[in-house]
């Protein structure tokens, strides 16, 4: 009798003590193709991730969740938002924390929105929100209470383009990711983005470039939703090769065999006797 | 015995330290956040010393050269000298494939007035931790002749090309060597070779082992206990200013990748990698990474190619290395006084009790402590600055 007591509390408190901790960055830039066609995407977007987010939290009443909009100028946290909690009530019998991540995210998202000036860059910086977003992750690590496990990661949801110029940024969340053992998950919406790709190959997260921005909801639930361990026994789809080439500093162009400078690690695509960037 | 290179007085010779005096208690009487608090001060401070822009010795050749003699079976460190050492080793080996993923590794040990190679030089960190677990059995015996140790490593060190950095580990637990000849012969020619010799003494300082780190341009240090042994160790994970002697050349370098032709299926092949080990051999996939040279099947990347001896790796692992070249910039230290909310990076609030933040001198963004080092230490790339399209484009040119 006492043996089945015991066990039964150790399968009782074994799924508690796993948490998911999922933080969310929606590229909100208006630079984007898709929005500057057709700005309403966005509400329609934003729609899906709250809706994606309410449906991770209530897979598990211990799961924690973090919104990030990455605008043009700034990132921010939109959920939770600065300063105190909304004031809730239960409207139509829907679970309070629903209410409240809809509530607060649109508030924020509106400031966010509304603080726009006139220059707009067309590049969002998703490698600066994935670096707060580590952070952020770095914390609630810290301070969680001993004993308790946290899977914790970042799903990119963005229909700009990635660029080059930040490449090292980029390198260095992906491995900061993969050592914290955090997962990055890209959808894409738009464009093939090839760097983010090779950032979820590292941290063996999923790509997904989406054909249908009017399914973004369902790709979202079916894709992304199951966690990590879970993702294994999950019929999904296959993981893509990646492309590791290296792209030469001189034309830019991917390499088979280069020629790398022993100091400053520099590639070049054709043989000189010394190397041009640190001399 | 006077210490003629070193101006450092002897510790009965300095001033009366009130080394207690630093530690305070908090409201509740805990010591713990005091203790806290000197740690992360220690950890900036090595930060802050770290210099930018220097040319670094990239291409690292470590040998690690182990004392396996008696001294080793001494307890003082827990279990004995060797198994902490040996754990503590296996952790290095790790960060330092992981820090520098187009460098290798030797390992030498010393027993019984010998030295013995028991792993050439290389850059697969799974055999060599798998080699330094299998070091639990070794017996200890005898003396650790120094001499003999450098001079096998340097006779495999001299073969390198000019542009490689070339470096030895010591770590020493006995306070004596037993050596066939004069070993200040073999300091000044691990000298003239640009080897650059670090030691960490498990017991106390060695008038040898502080001249021969003094000449070769090496740090030399003795443990406290085994956490500042670890930190010690770890010191040496982040590659060393390039030496003078060093050269830098373009080296050829192979990005292998999959051999992918559309609508065909990709064909079964054999790795090169295990094709001869007898444990787990080779056994036909698919996938894999192809030198681009030879069409040789390598399982794993960095890897020197077997038939070709071009060195292969990936974008990503030179990436890996840039953080070194390009660090974060470093935040200034500054007194709370209600500049902001919260930390910009974690979102924590800031409290009364945060005493000190952050700011970055580029972006002006507040962070803190915690963020600090985990910037510095882990991410290397500033938050604020990276999220920041004018800092960002500033960065850039």
């Amino acid at each position: 009798m006492n043996f089945e007591l015991s066990s039964d509390r150790v399968t009782e408190t074994s799924p508690l003590d796993e948490t998911s901790l999922l933080v969310i960055i929606l590229d909100t830039n208006p630079g984007q193709r898709i929005l500057r066609e057709n700005p309403h995407i966005l509400t329609q977007c934003t729609d899906s991730v709250i809706a994606f987010a309410n449906a991770h939290l209530m897979q598990k009443a211990q799961n924690k969740l973090a919104i990030m909009a990455c605008h043009s100028k700034i990132s921010e946290f939109v959920y939770p938002g600065p300063g105190k909690p909304l004031d809730i009530r239960q409207v139509d019998g829907q679970y309070e924390v629903f209410t409240l991540v809809e509530k607060t995210v649109k508030q924020n998202l509106m400031k966010v929105l509304t603080s726009e000036t006139s220059t707009v860059y067309t590049e969002s910086l998703l490698a600066g929100a994935i670096a707060m977003a580590l952070c952020y992750i770095a914390r609630i690590l810290r301070t969680k209470t001993p004993g308790l496990k946290i899977n914790s990661r970042i799903l990119t949801v963005t229909g700009s383009s990635d660029s080059a110029s930040q490449y090292m940024n980029y390198m260095n969340v992906f491995f900061t990711a993969q050592k914290q053992s955090v997962v990055i998950d890209v959808c894409a919406l738009d464009q093939h983005l090839s760097l983010l790709q090779q950032g979820c190959d590292i941290t063996s997260g999923l790509y997904l470039r989406i054909p249908q921005i009017q399914g973004l909801l369902q790709y979202l639930l079916w894709v992304f939703l199951p966690e990590p361990p879970v993702r294994q026994k999950l019929v999904l789809p296959p993981p893509v090769k990646v492309d590791y080439r290296a792209a030469c500093f001189c034309h830019r162009e991917l390499i088979d065999v280069g020629y790398v400078c022993s100091v400053c690690l520099s590639i070049f695509c054709k043989f000189s006797p010394i190397c041009t960037t640190c001399q | 015995m006077a210490d003629d290179e070193d101006p450092k007085e002897y510790r009965w010779e300095t001033g009366y330290e009130k080394t207690w005096e630093a530690i305070k208690e908090d409201d509740d009487g805990f010591l713990e956040a005091s203790v806290a608090e000197i740690i992360q001060r220690a950890k900036r401070k090595r930060q802050q010393n770290k210099q930018v822009n220097s040319k670094l010795g990239m291409m690292r050749h470590l040998y690690v050269i182990l004392d396996c003699s008696d001294a080793m079976s001494a307890q003082d460190l827990k279990p004995t000298r060797l198994l902490c050492t040996l754990k503590i080793l296996e952790n290095f080996i790790e960060e330092f494939f992981d820090q520098n993923p187009i460098s290798q590794m030797g390992i030498i040990i010393m027993h019984n007035k010998r030295a013995e190679k028991i792993c050439d030089l290389g850059g697969n960190f799974r055999k060599y931790i798998k080699t330094v677990n299998g070091l639990t059995k070794t017996a200890l015996i005898g003396e650790p002749s120094l001499q003999n140790g450098l001079e096998l490593a340097l006779k495999s060190l001299k073969l390198l090309p000019s542009h490689a950095s070339r470096e030895i580990l010591v770590i020493m637990g006995s306070l004596t060597t037993c050596d066939p000849s004069d070993i200040n012969k073999t300091i000044s020619s691990l000298k003239h070779e640009g080897v650059r010799c670090s030691v960490v003494g498990l017991a106390a300082e060695v008038h040898v082992c502080r001249q021969l780190a003094n000449e070769t341009g090496g740090v030399y240090n003795v443990i406290l206990d085994d956490s500042h042994f670890k930190d010690l160790l770890y010191q040496q994970v982040d590659p060393p200013p390039a030496a003078v002697c060093l050269e830098s050349s373009l080296i050829k370098m192979g990005f292998p990748h999959q051999m992918i032709v559309e609508g065909t299926e990709e064909p079964l092949t054999m790795c090169m990698c295990h094709v001869d080990s007898s444990e787990e051999g080779s056994k036909l996939t698919t996938g894999g990474y192809y030198c681009p040279q030879c069409y040789s099947k390598y399982c794993e990347l960095p890897v020197e190619c077997r038939s070709c001896g071009l060195t292969l790796v990936s974008a990503p692992h030179l990436a890996r290395s840039y953080h070194h070249l390009f660090p974060a910039a470093s935040y200034r230290e500054m007194e709370f006084d209600n500049q902001s909310l919260n930390c910009f990076a974690c979102q924590k609030v800031f409290l009364e009790t945060d005493k000190q933040i952050y700011s970055c001198s580029n972006c002006e963004q507040y962070f803190c402590l915690d963020c600090d080092i985990f910037v510095h230490d882990i991410l290397h790339t500033c938050p604020g600055c990276a999220t920041n399209p004018t800092t960002f484009q500033m960065f850039q040119s």
